[in-house]
């Protein structure tokens, strides 16, 4: 059978497959020529064809599926159009941006949600409790397009404490992170409530209790540990949703990131490199999510 | 991050494609482009090529044009700049296996000798009255002009000291700049994608200079800054509607004009651009050395119900149109709005228009292959006159030119044909103004404004002047107080 990060490392690879599959099959399927709109208007014929054998857009379809998928496997993701430069370079000058954006937001929004959703689930139905309610619901349904020019408007501009935009130190990282975070972070606080709440019924919670353990720990160790189960699980899920929104954030904060490579209209090598990037790490993310899980709840583990 | 002292920080939208004048082809690297290279000659706001690396030109002959060289240029690793570079850069273009997108510019050209270091001889295969639009091209150090890379060593007024794609570029004085180095050091551009925030930053100092127009609304809140400036100059700019000639309404002369009559310009310009256009009478804006005024078609909704009618689409009665018509365009904000109020105006005539937004590149693939019936367009960096051939000539259907609309006239072909052979200025220019006044009679398109330029910096800045192709060059001479 193998370990389970083994097996998930099997799988790996049909997922990523079927994402390149995927990416490959609906860009070739849009309407447009990326060499004319490369090339603008005052290009001739005779060198968009020159431009499209270069880049081997004039092969059959089947063909040039096999030559890129060949290639990706090597590391080799082709040329870039809009930036004349190889894919892996621009991917890789640009990554290091997301993944600090995406760390952050995980942070804000991981250690605020857990906190803040046992604190409700402990004062359940008081003012707190409401509050943290409504606040994640409100964290769930802004748009981060909303979300980050009204962060911006008001703590920089207005306030005067953060810049507005780009990326430099600590500062510029926290509008758009806390943009990014505030949706995960919603759903992170309502799931920590439901799933302390629903721990704190059980009765392993109340045997500890009635053994004497002190109420923070009953909440705090015996059902945290179990009510973070599905939170974690959810945390790997949402990541998907993190590198998904960095596009409108990192567009949104002139972030320069990945996020931003994949609206590049018609640079097909560069789409797919980059998409071929995001699921890759979004697969890692969930099968560490996985792992962790396991690490938490030794029930879900393997026998031996 | 703080902007740096002494240092101006500009905003765009995009990165710049390539900063190489081999492969150079959007707008926001020929701007970038225009502040690292020089190029032998450039065009001036008429239109008219001017000297810049050449000091002067002759042409020997119909095939055979000299031009003589400054010789005070530096590259700014403070080489000389000599008619071997520029020999170099040229040959380097025209080789296939460079495969720039700037060959075809050069077809023309056959052979250059360079008789000494200050003396380029480009000899012409044919006689182009258009060729010197083609010398705008930027020179490369002769040693690195055949690099498969992005060469970005020029002579300009500044040299490039580091690029963060999706962030900024950093540019410092070319310190051997003939005319003085600039000022301005360092020139700092910020790649900022959203308008929203590129205004914010303006606002609030992390960005000096916007050159290319954010949405009216948003200039007039940047007018009440005092620290800023709104600064506008009539740009050259050309948005039209594009009729495709295959369609068999579109193909009657009377639809066309009536759609031209029902179209009230000013109004678009008033209310969709806040009055930040010129109503537009063709291709070519009056400063144009080649324009010509061509006759006014001034709002007349009822002369359009007329020529409608005239033309078998007589009134079907409230309600129902006298036949529909899909628009397209493109998704900007300022393209939807006017899709919609060119919507309103043909309703108001009893055409019934159904608008579609498509993606740019599903839209340019669209009008490229002729699946379209009325589309909106926009001409940017027009500066020869030949441009009429390329966009009109009956044999300019693409692929081969930029006829989308399928127009076919005996006489602009003729026109357009004998322009660009004729070297004569005057009488190139009488030639053109013909082309104009049959354009304005057959309506193969309606003209619909030239954009002006806005630009809004802090007022800190001196000595820039907004030009209207959009260009940057005034920086060169401008300075932070």
């Amino acid at each position: 059978m193998g370990t389970l990060p083994g097996r998930r490392l099997v799988l790996l690879l049909p997922t990523v497959l079927g994402v390149v599959t995927l990416v490959f099959a609906f860009l070739h399927l849009l309407p447009g020529d990326p060499v004319e709109i490369m090339l603008g208007d005052w290009a001739a014929p005779a060198d968009a064809v020159a431009l499209r054998r270069d880049l081997g857009l004039d092969r059959p379809l089947a063909a040039q599926y096999v030559r890129f998928v060949g290639h990706a496997a090597r590391g080799d993701f082709g040329q870039s159009i809009a930036f004349r430069a190889p894919v892996a370079r621009v991917i890789a000058d640009r990554y290091p941006a997301t993944v600090e954006l995406a760390i952050a937001a995980l942070l804000l929004a991981v250690g605020g949600a857990v906190p803040l959703g046992v604190l409700a689930a402990v004062w359940r139905g008081r003012a707190l409790d409401r509050i943290v309610r409504l606040a994640s619901l409100a964290g769930v349904c802004l748009p981060s397009f909303w979300l980050g020019p009204v962060l911006m408007f008001a703590f920089a501009m207005r306030l005067d404490w953060l810049p507005v935009s780009g990326r430099g130190g600590l500062a510029h990282l926290v509008l758009p992170a806390a943009t990014l975070a505030l949706g995960m972070g919603g759903i992170l606080v309502r799931l920590t409530r439901a799933s302390v709440l629903a721990a704190l019924g059980e009765d392993y919670v109340r045997t500890a209790r009635a053994k004497g353990a002190p109420r923070w720990r009953a909440v705090g160790v015996h059902a945290l540990r179990n009510a973070l189960v599905p939170v974690v699980t959810v945390l790997g899920l949402q990541a998907g949703a993190l590198l998904a929104g960095a596009v409108i954030t990192e567009t949104i904060f002139a972030w320069p990131g990945i996020g931003r490579l994949v609206v590049q209209a018609r640079d097909y090598p560069l789409v797919q490199g980059c998409v071929l990037v995001i699921g890759v790490t979004y697969v890692a993310i969930n099968t560490a999510a996985d792992v962790l899980v396991r690490a938490i709840d030794p029930r879900l583990a393997e026998p031996a | 991050m703080a902007p740096p002292p002494g240092g101006l920080v500009v905003a765009f939208d995009s990165d710049p494609r390539s900063l190489d004048p081999r492969f150079q082809t959007d707008a926001n690297g020929a701007r970038l482009g225009d502040l690292l290279h020089v190029a032998l000659t450039r065009a001036d706001p008429t239109g008219r090529r001017v000297p810049e690396l050449a000091r002067s030109w002759t042409m020997e002959d119909r095939r055979t044009v000299v031009f003589h060289l400054r010789p005070d240029f530096r590259f700014a690793d403070g080489t000389a700049v000599t008619a071997a570079d520029v020999k170099a850069t040229y040959d380097a273009v025209r080789d296939p296996a460079l495969a720039s997108p700037k060959r075809t510019a050069l077809a023309a050209l056959s052979a250059i000798d360079t008789p000494d270091a200050t003396t380029v001889v480009m000899h012409l295969t044919d006689a182009s009255a258009s060729f010197l639009d083609a010398t705008g091209l930027g020179i490369l150090p002769a040693a690195r002009a055949r690099e498969a890379d992005d060469v970005t060593t020029g002579a300009g007024p500044f040299r490039l000291v580091s690029v963060v794609r999706g962030d900024r570029l950093v540019l410092a004085p070319n310190p051997y700049y003939p005319d003085g180095p600039p000022r301005l050091d360092p020139l700092v551009i910020r790649i900022v994608p959203d308008e929203t925030v590129r205004v914010l930053e303006l606002r609030r100092g992390g960005i000096h200079l916007l050159e290319d127009a954010p949405e009216p609304e948003m200039v007039t809140w940047l007018a009440a800054a005092p620290a800023l400036v709104v600064r506008r100059a009539p740009g050259t700019s050309f948005v039209y509607l594009a009729f495709n000639l295959r369609d068999p309404r579109l193909a009657d002369r009377r639809v066309r004009e009536a759609i031209a009559l029902a179209v009230d310009r000013d109004g678009l310009v008033r209310y969709v651009l806040g009055g930040a256009a010129r109503p537009a009478t063709g291709l070519l804006a009056p400063e144009h050395w080649a324009y010509a005024p061509a006759p006014a078609r001034r709002h007349d909704p009822r002369r359009a119900r007329r020529l409608l009618a005239r033309a078998g689409y007589p009134s079907r009665g409230r309600g129902t149109p006298r036949f529909r018509l899909v628009y397209k365009t493109s998704a900007q904000p300022l393209r939807r709005r006017l899709a919609e109020a060119v919507q309103a105006d043909l309703a108001n005539v009893g055409i019934a228009v159904d608008v579609r937004v498509y993606e740019w590149g599903t839209l340019y693939a669209d009008v490229r292959s002729g699946n379209f019936e009325m589309a909106s367009l926009a001409w940017v960096g027009v500066t020869d006159p030949d441009l009429y051939y390329l966009a009109f000539h009956s044999t300019m259907v693409p692929p081969a030119g930029y006829n989308r609309g399928a127009y076919v006239s005996r006489v602009t072909d003729r026109l357009t044909s004998a322009g660009r052979r004729t070297f004569d200025p005057l009488e190139r220019r009488t030639i053109y103004a013909r082309v104009q006044r049959r354009l304005a009679h057959d309506v193969p398109i309606v003209p619909l404004w030239w954009e002006d330029r806005i630009a809004v910096h802090t007022r800190r800045l001196r000595g820039f002047e907004p030009s209207p192709s959009g260009d940057l060059r005034s920086l060169a001479a401008a300075r932070l107080d």
